[in-house]
């Protein structure tokens, strides 16, 4: 758990962080978003100390982060950057192993952990454990960061616009692979970002920043219903709103079972946001979809109406 | 940074502070009573007494006190008072001349204490520069003053300044040897310059001559100096030796003709190199939409890959520059005249003074030329970005 | 950075060692047997009686040739390296724009010019060679130390900081070992100077390779000049030639 209390930070004159307070459950991925220089980075770093506050009070586990030996404290919080930051002259294997080594784990277990995470993170060892970082492609490098950051098991991760170099493509599939994650380590995770779609894609509580400040905060499809200000909304979206909203539930939610009727043609899956049925409808120039399971086994049906949420 | 007081300026501290210890304990003169004998070293306070020595102090310690909070305006008055200090130094020396000089014969040389001053003062000089971060023309402005007191002191009153002695026996073989020493440098950079940019264009279109130029330039540079005149010196010997015209020219084997071909090989590399390089690294994006535009080879040369590789080029005629005024005093070992010639001749003699007036005024030349050099590839540069 | 090149190894192309150690083999033999090379030294100076260097063995001159490069450039390795590292400290942090403005100010320094004013300062001999020779070497050592460290990408360094390395294990496993090729190309650099200022040195006293060639001219005898400026050269090869390949050992791991 993660708090901080009306911290803010001062470089000279300048005022980077005001005063915001901030509470991060255990096992809550928290998503702090903004436009570049709203402070976000900033906020993330003082977490692990690279940046000292100047005002306020940040707890760890209820203990102020201050009366943590610095380095202790970094060790026991994973830390991914946008440009990944991998040593180059190491392997991928030795990158990864970086913190159980700084941590004196036998060798032995070092090597298991690290073969566990390359694992996890869909790098096979036997081609990449000797590869060295310039021999990556973007996506790879950032899930070698990825797994150097989870090497000695943390229960926080910070995430400092980790996908935010990589092509869409990449980008998504790294986001997908870490919502599996977190469905699987339940780790704390805070995550900066200026992109509103990964951030109301991965967020369970989506922080607002601008000049230093929390605007709003809450889960996701409450900012998206109610927006504190025209500044929130138009980050949120503005009138594209309702996709956004749409790309946050998943066509299960909103599907009837199979009725009566013949099924319709056009099958959408039961995991897929729902933007993702509307544009179907578009396409295929419909009102109804099929929906059906992982093993396109039809489950239920979706309605325009039942899609656009019209109760009846 | 920039919270509250500003930290104090370690450096510029920790520099007059250095200079204030080596002013009160080393010998800042020494006396002799001609040219053969070794001097006899004094502390400031036993060439002039305390009622000099301790007053000196007074501005070294201000900007010991000016450095503890540095704000620009501080700084600035200490900038001032470090200039002061440096342009004082002739004038005690002139004071400590007539004090302690009456033969006609004696010298006085400068001693450690105050060569020490002189080079912490530079140092606080530039630290204070860097920190206002004052442009480069101006920096060189403020030793304007200094020098000018060098001057005026050396030709009112430090005649018995051993270095001024040793200048004034050979005032007409000085302008000689400094007219020497920059006809080979600039014979060999012209030269240099001229083979280079067109080894440069060659090696550019055939990948073959770049391999083999390169390597053996770069075999050429690692031969030191001295090893490279003596190569020279057989072949060149054997040649005029041969061909009579060749000796008429005054090729031999010791002289200008090895120097200036020794200075020629090191000259290359460094051409060469930055003229490939400053060709070769013009933004292709500039390339392409030049030629997009529809210009012909020819004007995207001329009209957009020299002038944008001009300042790179000017690098390399900068570094060369400074190379060969170093490698033109070793010249003088095998006679080629220059400056060098001085210092060797002071070796020879141990006479100290002599390899003095050989060696600042290399040291000066090897300056003055990285500094003109580097103002116009500046100038270049500004003329360029926008 | 200077002198480092890739074209001269392209030119003697012997793998691995071999290069380098043929030099040393040349240069020994050489050293040891320039008696073989009489008959060609007579063609070049056939009115002298003597033509081979007697006044030392070449040996001796060659050992105490790399004994005075050796101390002066260890010492300025230790030096240089360990001033850089210093002033890229937080703590001596406040000394780097001097120190940076002072190494690249001081290369244009000429190193004769160097050996020269050392003499005046701290008499004949070898000492006030090494020492200047020292001062010298620092330089390209302090320079490229500097760049070496400072072009390490912040990022790089951020990470190291973020995943709780201490300030000793950032130096010893990301910093010096990212830095070591630039690092070493200064070494180098200072080293190839250093060799041939030394062999100047031997008109301010001190006996080494120089010796020849100073007394070959002053004698007139151009064949003393050859033999000295033969084993100079074939010195300054082999040193150059061992670092070019401990370059590339350096330079090979990972780093782009």
């Amino acid at each position: 758990m993660i708090e901080l209390f009306e911290v803010t930070k001062r470089f000279g004159e300048e005022v980077a962080v005001d005063g915001i307070s901030l509470r991060v459950e255990k096992g809550e991925l928290c998503v702090l978003v903004g436009t570049s220089g709203c402070g976000k980075s900033t906020t993330l770093r003082m977490i692990n100390r690279l940046i000292e506050h100047s005002d306020g009070e940040i707890h760890l586990n209820g203990q102020p982060v201050r009366t943590f030996d610095e380095v202790a404290l970094r060790r026991r919080i994973g830390y991914v950057i946008q440009s990944t930051g991998l040593f180059p002259h190491w392997t991928v294997a030795r990158n990864i192993g970086l913190v159980p080594r700084l941590l004196k784990w036998p060798r032995g277990e070092v090597r298991e952990r690290v073969e566990a995470l390359m694992a996890l993170l869909g790098l096979p060892v036997a081609e990449f454990a000797d590869k060295y970082p310039h021999q990556l492609s973007g996506g790879q490098a950032q899930r070698v960061g990825v797994a150097r950051a989870l090497a000695a098991d943390p229960e926080i991760l910070l995430m400092d616009e980790p996908f935010g170099a990589l092509d869409p493509i990449t980008r998504e599939a790294l986001q997908h692979e870490l919502l599996d994650l977190q469905a699987r380590l339940h780790k704390t995770i805070v995550f900066v970002t200026h992109d509103m779609d990964e951030a109301l894609r991965l967020a369970d509580r989506l922080v607002v920043m601008r000049q230093g400040r929390i605007v709003q905060q809450g889960p996701p499809l409450e900012l998206l219903h109610e927006p504190v200000d025209d500044f929130v909304a138009s980050m949120l979206g503005g009138e594209e709103r309702g996709l956004k909203e749409a790309a946050l539930t998943r066509v299960r939610d909103r599907m009837l079972p199979l009725g009566p009727r013949l099924l319709a043609h056009e099958r959408v899956a039961a995991q897929a946001p729902l933007h993702q049925a509307l544009s179907l409808m578009l396409w295929h120039r419909v009102d109804r979809l099929t929906v059906v399971d992982d093993d396109d086994i039809p489950i239920g049906e979706l309605s325009l109406r039942r899609l656009v949420g019209s109760k009846s | 940074m920039g919270q509250g007081r500003p930290v104090p300026n370690v450096v510029l501290i920790a520099l007059l502070l250095a200079g204030v210890v080596a002013w009160l304990t080393l010998p800042a003169v020494s006396v002799a009573p001609n040219r053969i004998v070794p001097g006899t070293p004094l502390l400031a306070q036993e060439a002039l007494g305390w009622g000099v020595t301790l007053p000196a102090l007074v501005p070294m310690l201000a900007v010991v006190v000016l450095g503890w909070r540095p704000e620009p305006a501080r700084l600035r008055l200490a900038l001032a008072l470090v200039v002061a200090l440096l342009a004082a130094m002739p004038l005690w020396l002139s004071a400590a001349a007539a004090a302690l000089v009456e033969a006609a014969q004696a010298r006085l040389g400068i001693g450690a204490a105050l060569w020490l001053l002189l080079f912490l003062w530079l140092l606080a000089l530039i630290e204070l520069r860097a920190r206002l971060a004052l442009p480069r023309p101006l920096g060189w402005a403020l030793l304007l003053p200094v020098l000018l007191a060098w001057w005026g002191c050396l030709s009112l009153w430090l005649a018995p300044l051993a270095l001024y002695r040793e200048y004034q026996g050979r005032s007409d073989q000085f302008l000689d040897a400094i007219g020497q020493h920059l006809a080979l440098v600039g014979a060999a950079v012209g030269a240099a310059l001229v083979l280079g940019v067109g080894l440069a264009l060659a090696m550019r279109r055939y990948a073959g001559l770049r391999r083999a130029g390169f390597g053996v330039l770069n075999f050429l540079q690692t031969i030191p100096s001295i090893a490279l005149f003596g190569l020279l010196l057989a072949p060149l010997a054997w040649l005029s030796a041969r061909f009579d015209w060749l000796a008429a020219l005054g090729v031999s084997g010791i002289g200008w003709a090895p120097a200036w071909l020794a200075l020629l090989g090191y000259s290359l590399l460094p051409m060469v190199r930055n003229t490939f390089v400053a060709l070769d690294e013009v933004d292709p994006a500039v390339i392409e939409s030049a030629r997009g535009m529809g210009m012909s080879r020819r004007q995207v040369f001329l009209q957009v890959r020299l002038p944008l590789a001009l300042p790179v080029v000017l690098e390399g005629i900068r570094i060369t520059t400074v190379q060969a005024v170093g490698l033109t005093a070793v010249a003088a070992l095998i006679g080629a005249g220059g400056l060098g010639t001085f210092v060797f001749q002071g070796l020879g003699q141990a006479a100290m003074d002599l390899v003095l007036l050989g060696a600042l005024p290399i040291i000066a030349l090897a300056l003055i030329a990285d500094a003109l050099l580097s103002a116009l590839a500046d100038c270049l540069r500004q003329g360029g970005a926008t | 950075m200077s002198t480092a090149g890739s074209g001269a190894v392209r030119l003697r192309a012997l793998p691995g060692w071999l290069g380098p150690l043929g030099w040393l083999v040349l240069l020994l033999a050489l050293s040891l047997g320039m008696g073989w090379l009489e008959g060609l030294l007579r063609l070049v100076e056939p009115d002298s009686r003597q033509v081979l260097y007697a006044r030392a063995s070449f040996l001796a001159l060659l050992g105490q040739h790399v004994l005075v490069v050796g101390v002066a450039s260890l010492a300025a390795v230790l030096l240089g390296v360990g001033g850089a590292l210093a002033v890229t400290r937080p703590a001596g942090r406040d000394f780097l724009p001097l120190v940076s403005q002072l190494a690249s100010i001081g290369q244009t320094f000429p190193p004769v010019a160097v050996l020269a004013l050392a003499v005046p300062a701290l008499g004949f001999g070898t000492l006030p060679i090494i020492v200047a020779l020292l001062l010298y070497g620092l330089l390209p050592i302090v320079r490229n130390t500097l760049a070496g460290i400072q072009g390490i990408d912040p990022d790089v360094h951020e990470a190291a900081r973020g995943m709780g390395m201490t300030r000793g294990q950032i130096l010893r496993q990301v910093e010096l070992p990212l830095a070591a090729p630039v690092i070493l190309a200064g070494v180098r650099t200072s080293v190839t100077i250093n060799v041939a200022t030394a062999a100047i040195g031997a008109t301010v006293g001190a006996s080494n390779l120089g010796d020849p060639i100073i007394s070959g001219i002053v004698n007139g005898n151009t064949a003393y000049v050859l033999q000295g400026a033969l084993l100079i050269g074939l010195l300054a090869i082999t040193v150059d030639s061992a670092f070019e390949r401990l370059q590339r050992r350096v330079g090979r791991r990972g780093v782009q």
